[in-house]
């Protein structure tokens, strides 16, 4: 076959990898943020079934409870990551903006799941 | 073109001549009748009212693509739409989206061109009538690619509306057709070429190009057929 | 385009005329093309739809961070953040949180199969499927919010 036209300049990787992260992130999400959901607003007796301050550290402080948030909180940021990604990609990004985009976006992730991580920590230590 | 007495539909049409600042619309009241179509009308416009009008057209009869335009926002060929079945007391025509416009409703193709893989070819082998005796000099039946290459499933895509990069619908069932068939073409090629941001990875899945396909490629489905097999593919290129 | 007086234009000239192509006509300024769902199908309306909850979806999940936040300060805070949250307008935020979270959820499912070359043919079913679904859920969930003012 003759020499194919690339629709970029550069030759890419293969991005099947990058769908899949999205898909099954996605996937793994409905699980978790049903968890989360029915734990944070369908269990307690409360009004919108919110917990006090009291409910949330005990709730927090169960280990299997904590890995289970932290999971969502990873899951949560890497699909997220990866949204923003495809709809700042569809504005037709110059290779160089791409990379920066790429870069910028896994710092925002790294950010995230610091933060969200020293948050859960500091309260499970509380209970 | 007769039209019984009193019957006209307004027509607001696109109008861009090369040194332009920019497009203005230009209003026109065309006598139509029952089977009036979008194309007729513009005949009628560019013969009776304005000659400076520029539109493309050939067959008029959905076989050769080149009257694609939008109506009221919605991709067709011109040539095929009923004027009965376009609701609203104007008729808008503009040139399909996301390509630069030559002049009036005319688009360069030339991007949309492009955006294929070499080579091209255009016919496949025919899947009707597979028992039917051919001649002896000949091997077997071929037809037509279904793909007219009007360009309407490109100018429907959401995604082709904001990244000029993305290859786009026509292109990447096109690459689905040559992996059904080969046709001496590379299927690692093809499939390297498919396999990248601007290309299969970047439909979202709106099916809009399948919506607007006049010729039954279905280019959503292929599209989606194409990342079956890149999902599946064992090699990693880096 | 000027044509040389008595010479045929020349492939360079012709190339030249395309070059100052005119503009290109899009259905909309930037991605409003995106969210123009106007004589549109329906794949059209799930991406969009898709495409704002997921927006929204990231927005929230800097705002509960945020909100959570508060938990940090201490029982007082907490309570007083309590206060607001209960309120009726704000549990109407959280049915509005729960049809975004829905809608792109259960489109995220359509997607992944679609979108790996899986009941392609039945995306449309899928949608509408998914559509009911989502609203019997969501109906759901907003009454057992709602009620338990």
């Amino acid at each position: 076959m003759a020499a194919t036209r690339a629709p970029s300049a550069a030759p890419e990787r293969s991005r099947s990898r990058t769908w899949a992260w999205t898909a099954g992130s996605g996937v793994a999400l409905l699980v978790l943020v049903t968890i989360h959901m029915v734990a944070h607003h369908f269990v307690v007796q409360e009004v919108g079934g919110l917990r006090s301050y009291q409910q949330v550290l005990e709730y927090i402080a169960n280990p299997v409870i904590f890995v289970i948030e932290i999971a969502f909180l990873v899951v949560v940021t890497i699909h997220s990551m990866l949204g923003l990604r495809s709809v700042l990609f569809d504005f037709g990004l110059s290779e160089r903006a791409k990379r920066r985009t790429d870069r910028a976006l896994v710092a925002l992730g790294v950010a995230t799941v610091a933060y969200g991580f020293v948050l859960i920590g500091v309260l499970a230590s509380r209970a | 073109m007769s039209a019984p007495a009193g019957t006209t539909r307004r027509f607001r049409i696109f109008r861009f001549k090369r040194g332009d600042d920019g497009h203005r619309y230009d209003e026109f009241d065309v006598p139509v009748h029952e089977r009036t179509t979008v194309l007729e009308a513009l005949r009628w416009v560019q013969l009776r009212k304005d000659p400076t009008l520029a539109l493309r057209h050939s067959c008029f009869h959905a076989s050769c693509g080149t009257c694609g335009v939008r109506v009221n926002g919605r991709e067709g060929l011109g040539c095929v739409t009923a004027l009965a079945d376009v609701s609203g007391d104007t008729v808008t025509v503009e040139p399909i989206a996301n390509l630069p416009v030559l002049n009036d409703l005319v688009a360069d193709m030339a991007p949309f061109v492009d955006r294929f893989p070499a080579p091209h070819p255009n016919v496949r082998e025919s899947e009707f009538l597979p028992q039917a005796d051919t001649p002896d000099d000949v091997e077997g039946y071929g037809r037509f690619e279904d793909c007219i290459e009007c360009g309407l499933c490109l100018s429907a895509c959401p995604v082709a509306a904001t990244d000029d990069t993305y290859v786009g619908p026509a292109a990447l069932a096109y690459a689905q057709r040559m992996l059904e068939e080969a046709r001496g073409t590379d299927r690692e090629a093809i499939l390297d070429w498919a396999d990248s941001e601007a290309g299969a990875w970047r439909c979202h899945a709106s099916f809009e190009c399948t919506e607007a396909c006049p010729s039954n490629v279905r280019p959503a489905q292929r599209i989606m057929a194409l990342r079956k097999e890149l999902g599946s593919r064992k090699k990693v290129s880096s | 385009m000027s044509v040389r007086r008595g010479a045929d234009p020349g492939l360079d000239e012709i190339r030249k005329g395309r070059e100052e192509a005119g503009p290109v006509p899009r259905k909309g300024v930037g991605p409003v093309a995106w969210f123009d769902i106007r004589r549109r199908g329906l794949g059209h309306f799930a991406f969009s739809l898709n495409r704002i909850t997921g927006l929204g979806l990231v927005f929230y999940l800097y705002l509960h961070l945020a909100v959570l936040s508060t938990l940090l300060r201490g029982e007082d805070a907490w309570d007083s953040f309590l206060g607001v949250a209960t309120s009726k307008f704000f549990l109407l935020l959280d049915v509005l949180l729960i049809f975004g979270l829905l809608a792109h959820g259960l489109n995220g499912l359509r997607l992944a199969l679609v979108g790996s070359g899986r009941a392609v043919d039945q995306q449309k079913a899928l949608y509408r499927s998914i559509q009911v679904i989502g609203t019997i859920l969501l109906l759901g969930a907003a009454l057992r919010l709602m009620g338990s003012e």
